[in-house]
């Protein structure tokens, strides 16, 4: 793979978080290519998760975390730089979340709300086909285009993360953070999102939390193991699946650990 | 001697407890039996045999004692006459004799010249009386001594001597507490039954002077008028019409509890936002319990605070805009109130916005809104119904409030809808129905129970609508 500057869709250098006085990330670097799905892997409280959520800054709100090192967005935007409004910032960085979280309002109003509040369409018909748009994308159109009133929070488990997945999409990001999309699903709802993740990375760059081995390597490109808030192993997932450089890395994939 | 025959029915059922406990140890590991129960349950058995006899009986023992006492007192031997007094007298001579029984059996010297005086009033008869009811009160304290401290040993005894392998005390004991528990849910309720009938008997009464519908229909509000006719005489019908007119106090109490509300809804909504939302955790810690304090203020200090304070105040800015304001108007009263019932409006909306699951504000977070927009298109319209609930909790509170508006608002009924005249409510009007010496046999102070049911009534729809809708919130997020 060539490395190039415009290649990463965010690279960080030397990232540390603390809560209060505890250290939850140590040092890491790591870069994230466009268009590639990166599964970050590790035992529980290993720190993926707070790492991801230092990517679109989800972690301000806690007072005691205090984020240290470099981010980047495409090389050039300071995620964490005075320059750039941490809406701005989210509007370009997604998320999805472990517990499918739709807002107890109407299905439409869940995918419309983010393009409503980013001015994205100018009049109801363009919001309309966004809503129709971004649905379609995440294969929910199809089921729910009867009841697009109906509160969400009737649809089933996998329905409300896909919905979540296209509420997401509706602002248009580059990139997408998922953290442990499929933990709260059914095998046959996270086959579903797996599927989906797999036709979203055309368009977009996605970064998942997993605490599954079988779907980093099913969904993943590039898998990032993380241990006791450190990178330890970072590269092409059938590479780390295959011959990790690292005996921990070895021992977790394995199963002997974590 | 009560008290102290309850302290040592208390130390006899540690002492109990601990019998019964240590027999079953010993029975465990000394006598190798297998027990159906753990210990412990034998030691509450033994507890409860020992008790509840006794403390049943010292209960009837209380419940009747008037009856024992004029069973053993009032005899027709001593009182030939008895079975023609009425309950009056009866009672008077009652407490005459109880007043005597304190001092009849002590010796002469002892007595202060009062004392000496009573008991040369009065008649032999009653003097044999006076002994009889000094003997009961004697039997009765030993009675009541035996049942506190003899009864329970026995009992405990024969409790610990059954304790055996066969003997399963868990089921015994839970049942026991399962009916004590019933008991007292019951109890409440009972009571709640009791008042709410009372209510219901009185109110009766009063319909039979006065038509249903004159009561809540009409628009006069002249109780004085019913004490210009002689009760005994029976009243002049159209004279009561309207007299009683219910209209008046209900746009009074409207009025006032709006005043109030539009104080305390914005005023407490964006608090609970506040609290919720934006302030740090230490501020919340401070400011919560601060605001919490507002409605731990006793209502006759905002009562005064609104007559004494606030009504001159708003007479005086009134009056320097060319506004006419009476001395005591709806408005003093309602802003007084509106402040009281800020914690309610702005505590409970706190809980409801706090109960908000954070996943839903990441979400919205995450797609780039900002807080404000959060706030505005997430968290309220999801706490929406529990905030509604508050609010109508806030509204049953200003209706039934009373001290305010005694001390702040008029007495004089007034049908208006203008917050700068006087105005009298429901309440006020239920206190000034029952001030002074009053008999239960006219309108004037029957109308107090129509009042009180219809404001009853009101506020129990109010309460039920308002749980209701939480309970829908509730139910959301479930």
């Amino acid at each position: 793979m060539v490395e190039q500057v415009n290649s990463f869709a965010i690279k960080t250098k030397n990232v540390s978080v603390h809560y209060g006085n505890k250290m939850a990330i140590d040092d890491v670097t790591i870069n994230f290519t466009k268009n590639d799905v990166t599964s970050l892997i590790g035992p529980s409280g290993c720190g993926k998760s707070t790492f991801l959520r230092c990517l679109n800054r989800m972690n301000d709100v806690i007072d005691s975390c205090k984020v240290q090192g470099e981010f980047l967005l495409n090389g050039v935007t300071d995620i964490y730089g005075d320059s750039i409004q941490v809406e701005t910032l989210r509007e370009k960085i997604g998320m999805v979340f472990q517990k499918p979280n739709p807002f107890p309002k109407s299905i439409f109003e869940n995918v419309a709300y983010g393009p409503k509040i980013h001015g994205l369409a100018s009049t109801q018909s363009e919001l309309n086909d966004i809503v129709m748009e971004s649905l379609n994308r995440a294969g929910l159109y199809d089921e729910v285009k009867d009841r697009m009133d109906d509160i969400a929070t009737g649809l089933s488990g996998g329905q409300q993360q896909r919905l979540c997945i296209a509420r997401a999409i509706a602002i248009r990001p580059e990139i997408i953070l998922m953290d442990e999309p499929c933990s709260a699903l059914d095998p046959i709802a996270t086959a579903r999102i797996e599927e989906l993740i797999n036709e979203l990375r055309e368009n977009y760059t996605i970064i998942i939390v997993t605490h599954s081995m079988s779907q980093a390597s099913r969904i993943s490109q590039r898998t990032a193991f993380f241990h006791l808030g450190k990178l330890i192993e970072h590269g092409d997932t059938s590479k780390i699946f295959t011959k990790p450089d690292k005996e921990q890395t070895n021992d977790y994939i394995t199963g002997r650990f974590g | 001697m009560i008290y102290f025959a309850l302290l040592i029915l208390v130390i006899i059922s540690y002492l109990f407890y601990y019998i019964g406990k240590k027999r079953a140890l010993n029975l465990k590991f000394n006598g190798n039996i297998k027990l159906s129960s753990q210990p412990d349950y034998f030691g509450y058995y033994v507890v409860l045999m020992a008790l509840i006899p006794a403390l049943l009986m010292w209960f009837g023992l209380l419940l009747f004692k008037g009856n024992f006492q004029e069973m053993f007192v009032m005899s027709p031997i001593l009182f030939p006459d008895i079975s023609t007094w009425s309950d009056g007298k009866l009672g008077l001579i009652l407490n005459k004799l109880n007043n005597l029984s304190v001092i009849v059996n002590l010796p002469l010297d002892d007595l202060t010249n009062g004392e000496k005086s009573i008991l040369n009033m009065a008649s032999e008869n009653e003097l044999t009386a006076a002994k009889n009811l000094a003997n009961f009160d004697k039997i009765y304290g030993w009675a009541n001594l035996t049942l506190f401290i003899i009864l329970p040993i026995i009992l405990g005894f024969l409790a610990t001597r059954s304790i055996s392998g066969k003997l399963n005390a868990q089921p015994i004991v839970e049942k026991i507490i399962t009916y004590i528990i019933k008991g007292s849910s019951y109890i409440a309720i009972l009571i709640t039954i009791g008042i709410f009938l009372s209510l219901v008997f009185e109110a009766i009464n009063f319909f039979r002077y006065v038509n249903p519908v004159d009561f809540f229909f009409s628009t006069g509000w002249n109780p004085n008028r019913a004490f210009v006719v002689d009760a005994s005489e029976g009243f002049d019908k159209d004279d009561l019409e309207n007299a009683f007119g219910f209209i008046p106090l209900l746009t009074g109490t409207l009025l006032i509890a709006t005043v109030a509300m539009i104080v305390a809804i914005p005023l407490g909504l964006m608090s609970a936002i506040y609290l919720a939302e934006y302030a740090s955790k230490r501020v919340r810690d401070i400011a919560k319990p601060i605001i919490e304090i507002l409605a731990g203020i006793p209502t006759v200090v905002y009562g005064f605070f609104a007559a004494l304070s606030l009504a001159p105040f708003i007479k005086d800015v009134g009056e320097s805009v060319g506004l006419p304001v009476s001395a005591e108007s709806a408005l003093a009263a309602g802003l007084a109130m509106g402040v009281m019932i800020i914690p309610f409006v702005s505590s409970l909306s706190d809980d409801v916005i706090k109960a908000v699951p954070q996943s839903l504000r990441d979400g919205s977070y995450a797609l780039g809104a900002t807080r404000s927009e959060t706030i505005k298109k997430v968290i309220l319209p999801a706490a929406l119904a529990g905030i509604m609930g508050s609010f109508l909790l806030a509204v049953s509170r200003a209706i039934g409030e009373t001290m305010i508006v005694v001390m702040a608002a008029s007495l004089r009924a007034n049908l208006t809808f203008n917050p700068l005249e006087p105005a009298t409510t429901i309440t006020t009007q239920i206190v000034t129905s029952l001030i002074g010496d009053v008999e239960f046999d006219n309108p004037k102070t029957l109308v107090a129970f129509a009042l009180g049911l219809t404001l009853f009534l009101m506020t129990l729809l109010l309460n039920i609508l308002a749980i209701t809708i939480v309970k829908k919130y509730r139910e959301k997020y479930e």
